[in-house]
């Protein structure tokens, strides 16, 4: 490994001290569990690392306030994945968070570090989309909210400006009855890399909102109002008409070694397929505002 | 007494490795020691121009950065069965990841640094990585035609060209024919240990250490490549952390030698896990089966094709082709039989060894031809299979040793594990098959057993315990015969400048030879301990008799510890016995000797698959060994389950990736999948049988490689019930099942 300098802030102030200093030879460090990789590899040679984790405003803290949940960029996916609150009214985002890599990648893995380091593949990414979630981003200038779709732009990059960095991730609480899964295919049942990433939610309007990553460069929101995927009594070959309709935009990479891109596209359909049953039976079966 | 053969104690040394207290080579720490890197090409096959070491040197800390200009000339080259392999890259590089420099610094971060500033000026040729491609007329040479003299295939990239038979196929009637070609993919052991070499000047000699199988064979070799007498090459193996093949044959021990001698100053290397997918791998391969059938079910004859694709240097690769294939018909009775197999160059990792050592490639494409007869003559799988399995004392391979054991007793346990023939969930199948292995054909352990005053033990063996439990099994019987509690018994192994000679750890050898070495030598002081008790007694010797621990004197008998102590007298010392155990060979053998014992396994598997993904998920997985004795049942378990999950790795997901010129681009654990414990059958059942007739102690047989064997073929079969769908490339990953089943299927 390439060596370099490691600040740990314990100010915003001092992190974007450093960040204008520092300028593009920086790079911040959560959990480091996708950055120490690449550093390992050597395709990132930063020289100096910020460590975000001292920074107050960053604290893994899950809060509920002002009819949102919001989540401290640092929280982990083991603590995501076990907050009675997500698990009630996010629960994609929920399992999401508990299949992220192994026990001990998501002690370390953060929902910040997840998004920003914007995989098309991102685990939290298609949750975070159907439930609509805030990104707050501060730098010197102050703060700001991007809503998640416009944040992804292409792996690894973000709508982030220079010097920006992820405080939380808000969620706004849901105000009518909701049901949401998180599917995904991987190689294997062990810890690994999703092929496609995806999750659901219905609600008692009748509006289906999918999200799927890791078919193209960045994750994806696609929404169904027409009621049809919601409608119980709407046949399979006109639900797949919609579903198809819903994933055209799916651009998977031919040059992946992790499936070809038809399989991707099909696996697309049949998680599609299963996710909108899984969200209309949990609708059913409760998921009401609280 | 905890000892006794038979039963299952705690493992030797299994504390201290679950807890992070063993030393492997990579936690030997020396003083003043040097870290070095491997500087490679990120290509196949390249010429190397030229090499310009300046600003590698400038790195603070570096001491040595070595190229094959500062190694003795012509560059030394080494190999178990051709001299091939150059320690470092000789003008050109074979393979991706092939070494053409090496870095030595004072930190390891030093080391990284410089060995990326070694600028390489290299032209990217032509490069061979399919058996298609290898075979190709026009295919450039893997290796020099000049270092294979007098040999008629030197100017292909065909190694050698493995022969055997009986009967005669051509002329043999058949009433069905079943021909289909199946692949087995390039995988790697994986062992979570990486290799690790580390070497330093001693005295006018060397001192190496290496996470290494065959310590005394390594020791040959660097005594060759370096000119020194044997003594003077003390080789140090502490017990590895899994090696599985991949650990038997030299590696990068002569150019860490080489770099310690030159530097003055110990010097080690721990390859990364992406460098070790570089170092060791087993051969993939492509295999034609021609089965004859007569209608009852019982074969006519079988020919078999084997093309092994083993890599730019031979390493044991060559011999895994030609003992690999050998059993290819299968424990079954065969009129008339033709395996041909060869072994196929290219500029890929030299193949080696690996559990199964070549056995599972042609397992898999047998016995799921097997089952495609069985289906084709309405015979039940398991019926057929019984129908033509060997009997106890038959000579299914009519030159060689005749069935050792009661296969069927195997088998029908493992049907009856599975529930053969009960009704199936919709969406579920069920597959059979079996397993055999040559085990070794030639071998030769020594042991050295002290008996101290007190009654405690010290075994002395050559065997390398890398997680197999030798340890264990060699105290046990230790125990077992001189009557010393286990935690009273030491064994010593891993050093050659302690141990006495042992000629290699492989083809489960070391329960029946080193166990038999030391039991040998047990006996050594078994029969001085009844002149002790003869002389004491003042009785004659044939009196007196001596045997597990104890001492039977007319009308009473004492344990051992109780002659002993009087035996030595006031001044104290010990007996010290001396074991040795033979397996000669036999030059007029096809593979150069008889077969000392065969490895004999069934395995059953009940699976699901999701059709709509392709999913398999494995419901039920039975593996039955025949393993003579289990002197350990608790390992022979813990062995038949790894093998068992092993095979499952490359039966499911394993496989090297490469990119369209010969570069593996799935290097490392993100994209090369392994079983996890979640991707584990739902119930995994070992069993075994047990006759005490094996070449080892007590009975018993060697054991380890026999789970892995045959289950491609089992899952394969349990896929097809469930679907109908028929795949003969392996692994079955699900986009592959997937793809199988959208074509219709029925390959
Ligand atoms: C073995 C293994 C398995 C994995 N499995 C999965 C999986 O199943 N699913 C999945 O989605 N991911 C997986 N990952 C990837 C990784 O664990 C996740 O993306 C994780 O959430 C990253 O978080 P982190 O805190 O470790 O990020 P870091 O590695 O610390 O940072 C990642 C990137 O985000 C930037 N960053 C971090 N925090 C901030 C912030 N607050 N503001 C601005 N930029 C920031 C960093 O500069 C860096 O570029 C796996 C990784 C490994 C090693």
């Amino acid at each position: 490994m390439r060596s370099f300098a490691y600040s740990r802030p314990a100010t915003l102030a001092q992190a974007f001290k450093t960040l204008e200093s520092g300028g593009s030879d920086c790079r911040l460090l959560a959990g480091g569990t996708d950055l120490i990789i690449r550093l390992r590899d050597g395709s990132l040679q930063p020289t100096i690392v910020v460590d975000v984790k001292r920074i107050p405003e960053l604290r893994p803290v899950i809060r509920e306030e002002a009819g949102r949940l919001t989540i401290g960029a640092t929280t982990v996916m083991s603590e995501i994945a076990a907050d009675e609150r997500v698990r009630r009214h996010f629960v994609a985002l929920a399992e999401a968070a508990a299949v992220v890599g192994a026990v001990q990648i998501r002690n370390r893995a953060t929902l910040g570090g997840n998004i920003c380091n914007a995989s098309p593949a991102a685990d939290t990414a298609p949750a975070l989309l159907v439930y609509g979630a805030q990104v707050v981003a501060i730098g010197s200038a102050g703060s700001r909210r991007i809503p998640i779709r416009d944040f992804f732009v292409r792996s690894g990059e973000t709508t982030l400006r220079r010097g920006e960095l992820v405080m939380a991730i808000e969620l706004p609480l849901p105000t009518q009855r909701t049901g949401s899964v998180h599917l995904r295919r991987t190689r294997r049942r062990g810890h690994d890399l999703a092929s496609v990433t995806l999750a659901c939610l219905v609600d008692a309007a009748g509006v289906t909102r999918l999200a799927f990553g890791s078919v193209g460069p960045r994750p994806v929101l696609a929404v169904d109002s027409s009621g049809v995927l919601a409608d119980d009594a709407a046949d399979d070959d006109a639900k797949g008409a919609v579903l198809e309709e819903l994933f055209a935009t799916a651009s998977p990479s031919a040059g992946s070694m992790r499936a070809s891109p038809e399989y991707r596209r099909a696996m697309l359909r049949v998680l599609g397929r299963r996710a909108v049953g899984i969200a209309l039976d949990r609708l059913a079966g409760g998921g009401a505002p609280g | 007494m905890i000892g006794r053969v038979g039963a299952s104690p705690q493992r030797v040394g299994g504390r201290g490795r679950v807890t992070g207290l063993q030393h492997y080579v990579a936690d030997i720490r020396l003083p003043d020691i040097l870290h070095a890197k491997l500087v490679t090409l990120d290509c196949a096959r390249a010429r190397i121009v030229s090499i310009d070491t300046s600003a590698a040197e400038r790195v603070p800390g570096v001491r040595l950065v070595m190229t094959a200009a500062d190694l003795p000339q012509p560059v030394p080259r080494f190999g178990p069965q051709f001299q091939d392999r150059p320690v470092l890259a000789v003008g050109e590089t074979k393979y991706h990841g092939e070494p053409v420099a090496a870095v030595a610094a004072d930190s390891r971060d030093a080391a990284d640094e410089a060995a990326r500033l070694v600028k390489v000026e290299y032209e990217e040729l032509p490069a061979v990585f399919t058996i298609e491609g290898a075979l190709d007329p026009a295919a450039p040479l893997v290796q020099d035609a000049a270092l294979r003299p007098g040999d008629n295939l030197a100017a292909t990239n065909v190694l050698r060209e493995h022969l055997v038979g009986w009967g005669d196929v051509e002329a043999t009637q058949a009433d069905l024919v079943i021909e289909h070609t199946y692949e087995f993919p390039m995988v790697t052991h994986f062992a979570i240990e990486p290799h690790a070499f580390m070497a330093a000047p001693d005295g006018d000699g060397i001192a190496v250490w290496s996470s290494i199988q065959h310590p005394n064979w390594l020791q040959k070799v660097l005594a060759d490549i370096l000119g020194l007498p044997l003594a003077k090459v003390r080789v140090h193996a502490p017990d590895p952390g899994g090696a599985f093949g991949g650990k038997q044959h030299a590696k990068y021990e002569p150019l860490v030698a080489l770099m310690a001698l030159r530097a003055d100053r110990p010097v080690r290397l721990v390859l990364t896990l992406e460098e070790t997918f570089q170092a060791a791998r087993r051969a993939s391969a492509k295999i034609r089966v021609r089965t004859g059938f007569h209608s009852d079910g019982t074969f006519a004859f079988q020919d078999i094709a084997a093309d092994y694709l083993i890599g730019a240097y031979a390493d044991i690769a060559d011999r895994v082709v030609g003992k690999g294939s050998y059993p290819g018909c299968g424990p079954y009775r065969v009129p008339a039989a033709r395996i041909t197999a060869r072994s196929i160059l290219s500029n890929t990792t030299p193949s080696t060894a690996f559990r199964g050592f070549g056995a599972p490639q042609v397992n898999w494409a047998v016995e799921s031809n097997i089952d495609a007869g069985a289906l084709a003559l309405g015979i039940d799988r398991l019926e057929l299979r019984l129908l033509n399995l060997a009997r106890l004392g038959e000579a299914f391979i009519p030159f060689d040793t005749p069935a050792d054991g009661h296969w069927e007793q195997v088998v029908r346990r493992a049907a009856e594990l599975i529930g053969w023939g009960t009704p199936l969930p919709p969406g579920r199948g069920r597959g059979i098959a079996v397993g055999i292995k040559s085990g070794p054909t030639t071998g030769l352990s020594y042991a050295t057993v002290r008996l101290l005053a007190d009654g405690s033990v010290i075994v002395f063996a050559g065997t390398s315990d890398m997680g197999q439990g030798a340890r264990t099994i060699l105290a046990q019987i230790a125990s077992d015969e001189l009557g010393a509690p286990l935690d009273w018994v030491t064994v010593v192994m891993g050093d050659t400048a302690v141990v006495p000679y042992d000629q290699q750890t492989s083809a489960s050898r070391s329960t029946v030879l080193m166990g038999n070495a030391v039991l040998d030598a047990c006996r050594d002081i078994q029969s001085k301990v009844r002149a002790m008790a003869a002389r004491l007694e003042g009785i004659d010797p044939s009196e007196i008799a001596v045997e597990h621990g104890v001492v039977l004197l007319p009308g009473r008998e004492v344990p051992i510890v109780d002659v002993l102590k009087p035996g030595l007298g006031p001044l104290g010392g010990e007996l010290i016995g001396n074991g040795e155990m033979r397996k000669e060979g036999d030059p007029g053998h096809p593979l150069g000797g008889s077969v000392a014992f065969f490895e004999f396994n069934c395995t059953a598997i009940e699976a699901e698959v999701d059709r709509e993904t392709g999913d398999i998920v494995l419901v039920r997985h039975v593996t039955v060994s025949d393993v003579g004795k289990a002197l350990n049942p608790l390992q022979v378990r813990m062995q038949d389950e790894g093998a068992a999950v092993m095979g499952l790795g490359h039966t499911l997901m394993e496989h090297y990736i490469f990119d369209g010129s010969g570069r593996i681009r799935n290097l490392g654990a993100i994209d090369y999948r392994i079983p996890t414990s979640m991707d584990l059958p739902l119930e995994l059942l070992s069993d075994m049988v047990e006759n005490e007739d094996g070449p080892g102690p007590y009975g018993s047989k060697g054991m380890s490689e026999g789970a892995l064997l045959c289950v491609s073929a089992a899952v394969a079969g349990a896929v097809h019930e469930a679907t109908g769908t028929v795949i003969r490339d392996l692994p079955l990953t699900p986009e592959r099942v997937w793809r199988s089943l959208q074509e219709g299927g029925n390959g």
